[in-house]
C-alpha cells in the first residue's frame, strides 16, 4: 500500500514560493500550520468579543453596550471559538502530527485537505460580517434554539449557510484522518501500537462525522421553518420548539467531546515526555476513549432537564452523564499514575499539562454536579454552567493546544522558545484563568443567569473579579504570540530530539522536518 | 486504491445518513411523545366510534386559554370549569373576537395537564382540528366534544385543557396538513 502512495507522490522536493505556494499546497505540514495560525487569529477575536462583554459585566448596569449588542456578543463569541478557535486548532494538530506520527507521507486525501481549510475563512467572513448588518449579527446563542432564533434579524440565513460549509470542512477534514490514519500507517505499526494522540484523534473524527450532519439537519429545518413554510418547530402549525432542543443537543454533546478528545490525546502524550515513563495503561486510556465517545450519543438531554420530560426520561439522562464519570476517571487516575515516580521535570509543555489535569478534573466535577437533575433545576441557565464549560474548555482543550504548541513548536519549525518566559506565559495564564471563572461558580450558585447584560447589585464584587481576570488573561496571550515571534526569529536550530524522554515517529525527523517526509515508510518493530 | 475508495464512500454514505437520520428525529419524536405522552399532546383528529359508557366516577375538568404572541384576538372558555363523569360525551364552547379589522386566521394548539393522562382525554369535535376563519371584529363560538376515557387512572381527581390561539395570517397553507 505505502508502496503505491511513494509512487503517487512524484519527486518534487522544490517548495513553491509566495502566496500561491499557500492557496495551492496539498502538503500536511502547510496545511496545518495554516489551520493554526487561522485558529490563533480566530481565538483573538473571539477572545475581544469576551473582553467586550466582561467589561460591560464589570459593574451592575448597563454601561457600554446595549443589551442586543450584548447578546450577538455572547453568541459570536462562542461560535468563534467552537467553530474558529478550538476545532481548527485540532485539526491544524492532526495535520502536522498523524502523518509524522504513523510515518505516512502525507494525507490521504490532500487535495481535499486543502479545500478543507480554505472554506474556513470564507465561512468566517461571512459570519463575522453579518455584525455589521443593520439588525446585527446572531443574538440568540449559539444553541440557536428556536422560536428565538426565528425571530432573529437578517443575520439568521447567513449565519446558517456558514455553520453548513464549517461542518462541511469538519466532515471533509474527520473523512481524511480516517482514511490516513486507516490506510497509511507504517509497516508494523498495528492499531494498538499506535500513538494515543492518533487514537483520540481517529475516535473523534467518528464522532465528527456521526455529529455534524445532524446539526447540519438542524440549521436545515430552522431555515425552512423561516422561509419555506414548514413547521418543524412553530407551534402555530403543529411543530414543536423542544424537538429542536433535542436534535441539537443530539449534534451538540458529541460536539463538546470532539473538543476535549484530542486534548487528552495531547496530555496523554506530553505527560509520559516529561516523566520519563510509558504511559500508564495505554490500552485502558483507548479503550476510555472509545467508551466515553460511545456515552456522548446517549446523554443528550442532559442539556435541557428543565424543559419538561418524564421522569423515566430524567433518570436515564442522569445515569448515563455519571457513567461518563468512569471512563474519564480512568483516564485522570492513568495520568497520575504515569508521573507517579517518574523522573519529572516541568518544562511549559509539562506545565500546562498537569495544569490541565488539575482544572479540567474541576470541570469534570462540576459537571457531575449540573448531572444531577434535582440539582440542575438550581444551576441550570445559571453562571455555574458558564464556570463548568470554560473550566473544562479554557483550562482543558486551550491549555492542551498550548502545550502542544509548546512541546512540537521546536519540532515544527527547528526554533526553540524561551523557556523563562514560556513559564512565565503558564504562570500568568493559570492564575488569571482562575481569577477569571472560579468566582463564576459562587455568583451561578446565588443563582444569577447567564446571557444577561445586567445583573443584581448583589453579584457586583465577584464580576468585577472576573473581569479583572478576563482582562489579565486576554493579556498574558500577548506574551504567547510574543514567545512565538521570538522563538522563530531565532538563528539557533533545535535538536531533532529536543525533548529527553520525547517517544515517537516524528522526534526521529530532523527539526523543522523536510517538506517531504517518510516518503519511505519506517520499519516498526 | 479500492481499500481506499471504500473508506471515502463508506464514511461519505454515513455521513448522509446521520444527515437524513435528523430529519427522522422528527418522526421518532412524536412517537416518542406518544408513548411517554410527553407534552400533554391530545388526539389531533376526531376521535370515531366512542360508546357511551357512563361510570360513577366523576373528576373536575378546567379549561383555560393563552394567545400566543400578542395577536388581536379575545380568546376565552365559556365554561371555566365542569364536573364531569367519565364515560360521557359533554359539549362545551370556547369563544374568539377578532379585535382587528381585518380578516384573520387562526390555530389553536390544545395541551392537557398532567401530560400523562393527556390519552385518556378523547376530543370528539374541536376547533383545534382545522384553521380557523374570522372577519374583522367578529365573534365566533368555537365548539368543542369531548369524553374522558374510563381507564383514567384512579387518582387523577382534575384535567386541565389548555388552549394556546396562534395567529397565522402570515402563515396559510404552511400547516394543518399533518
Amino acid at each position: 500500500m505505502s508502496a503505491n502512495i511513494d509512487k503517487l507522490h512524484d519527486d518534487h522536493s522544490h517548495t513553491p514560493t509566495g502566496i500561491m505556494r499557500w492557496i495551492t499546497t496539498t502538503n500536511h505540514k502547510d496545511i496545518g500550520t495554516m489551520y493554526l495560525w487561522f485558529s490563533l487569529i480566530m481565538f483573538f477575536i473571539g477572545g475581544l468579543m469576551a473582553l467586550v462583554i466582561r467589561a460591560e459585566l464589570f459593574q451592575p448596569g448597563l454601561q457600554l453596550v446595549v443589551p442586543g449588542f450584548f447578546n450577538q456578543m455572547t453568541t459570536m463569541h462562542a461560535l468563534v471559538m467552537i467553530f474558529g478557535a478550538v476545532m481548527p486548532a485540532f485539526v491544524g494538530l492532526a495535520n502536522w502530527q498523524i502523518p509524522i506520527m504513523i510515518g505516512a507521507p502525507d494525507m490521504a486525501l490532500p487535495r481535499l485537505n486543502n479545500w478543507s481549510f480554505w472554506i474556513l475563512p470564507f465561512a468566517f467572513t461571512m459570519m463575522l460580517s453579518t455584525l455589521f448588518f443593520e439588525s446585527g449579527g446572531p443574538a440568540a446563542g449559539w444553541t440557536l434554539y428556536p422560536p428565538l432564533s426565528l425571530q432573529g434579524g437578517d443575520s439568521m440565513p447567513f449565519v446558517i449557510l456558514s455553520i453548513h460549509l464549517l461542518g462541511l470542512s469538519s466532515i471533509l477534514g474527520a473523512i481524511n484522518v480516517i482514511a490516513t490514519i486507516l490506510n497509511m500507517r507504517a509497516p508494523g505499526m498495528t492499531l494498538m501500537k499506535m500513538p494515543i494522540f492518533v487514537w483520540t484523534w481517529l475516535i473523534t473524527a467518528f464522532l465528527l462525522i456521526a455529529s455534524m450532519p445532524v446539526l447540519a439537519g438542524a440549521i436545515t429545518m430552522l431555515l425552512t421553518d423561516r422561509f419555506f413554510g414548514t413547521s418543524f418547530f412553530t407551534a402555530s402549525g403543529g411543530g414543536d420548539p423542544v424537538l429542536f432542543q433535542h436534535i441539537f443537543w443530539f449534534f451538540g454533546h458529541p460536539e463538546v467531546y470532539i473538543l476535549i478528545l484530542p486534548a487528552f490525546g495531547i496530555v496523554s502524550t506530553i505527560i509520559p515526555a516529561f516523566s520519563r515513563k510509558k504511559l500508564f495503561g495505554y490500552d485502558s486510556m483507548v479503550y476510555a476513549t472509545a467508551s466515553i465517545a460511545l456515552l456522548s450519543f446517549i446523554v443528550w438531554a442532559h442539556h435541557m432537564f428543565t424543559v419538561g420530560m418524564p421522569l423515566a426520561g430524567e433518570l436515564f439522562f442522569m445515569f448515563t452523564t455519571m457513567l461518563i464519570a468512569v471512563p474519564t476517571g480512568v483516564k485522570v487516575f492513568n495520568w497520575v499514575a504515569t508521573m507517579w515516580r517518574g523522573s519529572m521535570t516541568f518544562e511549559t509543555p509539562m506545565l500546562f499539562a498537569i495544569a490541565f489535569i488539575v482544572l479540567f478534573t474541576v470541570g469534570g466535577f462540576s459537571g457531575l454536579m449540573l448531572a444531577m437533575v434535582p440539582a440542575d433545576f438550581q444551576y441550570h441557565d445559571t453562571y455555574f454552567v458558564v464556570a463548568h464549560f470554560h473550566y473544562v474548555l479554557v483550562p482543558g482543550a486551550v491549555f492542551a493546544i498550548i502545550a502542544a504548541v509548546y512541546y512540537w513548536l521546536p519540532k515544527w519549525t527547528g526554533k526553540m522558545y524561551n523557556e523563562s518566559l514560556g513559564k512565565l506565559h503558564f504562570w500568568l495564564t493559570t492564575f488569571f484563568v482562575n481569577l477569571t471563572f472560579f468566582p463564576m461558580h459562587f455568583v451561578g450558585l446565588a443563582g444569577m443567569p447567564r446571557r444577561i447584560p445586567d445583573y443584581a447589585v448583589q453579584f457586583a464584587d465577584f464580576n468585577a473579579i472576573a473581569s479583572v481576570g478576563a482582562f489579565g488573561f486576554g493579556l498574558s496571550q500577548l506574551l504567547f504570540v510574543y514567545i512565538l515571534y521570538n522563538a522563530l526569529k531565532q538563528r539557533v536550530t533545535a535538536e531533532d530530539k529536543c525533548w529527553e524522554g520525547a517517544e515517537g515517529l516524528e522526534w526521529t525527523l530532523s527539526s523543522p522536518p523536510p517538506y517531504h517526509s517518510f516518503e519511505k515508510a519506517p520499519k516498526i518493530d | 486504491m479500492k481499500n481506499f475508495k471504500n473508506i471515502y464512500l463508506s464514511l461519505t454514505l454515513f455521513a448522509v445518513f446521520m444527515f437524513s437520520f435528523s430529519y427522522m428525529l422528527v418522526p421518532l419524536y412524536d412517537i416518542f411523545c406518544e408513548i411517554t405522552g410527553l407534552n400533554g399532546k391530545t388526539n389531533q383528529e376526531k376521535v370515531m366510534n366512542i360508546n357511551e359508557n357512563p361510570t360513577e366516577r366523576f373528576i373536575r375538568v378546567k379549561f383555560t386559554s393563552t394567545i400566543a404572541n400578542s395577536a388581536p384576538f379575545i380568546f376565552e372558555p365559556v365554561d371555566r370549569e365542569m364536573t364531569v363523569q367519565i364515560g360521557k360525551i359533554y359539549n362545551t364552547f370556547y369563544t374568539l373576537t377578532n379585535n382587528s379589522n381585518s380578516l384573520k386566521h387562526a390555530t389553536a394548539s390544545p395541551s392537557v395537564v398532567p401530560s400523562e393522562d393527556a390519552e385518556y382525554f378523547k376530543k370528539i369535535e374541536c376547533f383545534c382540528f382545522s384553521q380557523q376563519e374570522i372577519n374583522g371584529l367578529e365573534t365566533k363560538e368555537l365548539p368543542l366534544q369531548f369524553i374522558i376515557d374510563d381507564d383514567l387512572p384512579s387518582d387523577t381527581k382534575t384535567l386541565i385543557l389548555s388552549y394556546t390561539m396562534f395567529n397565522t395570517t402570515d402563515q396559510i397553507g404552511s400547516n394543518l396538513e399533518k
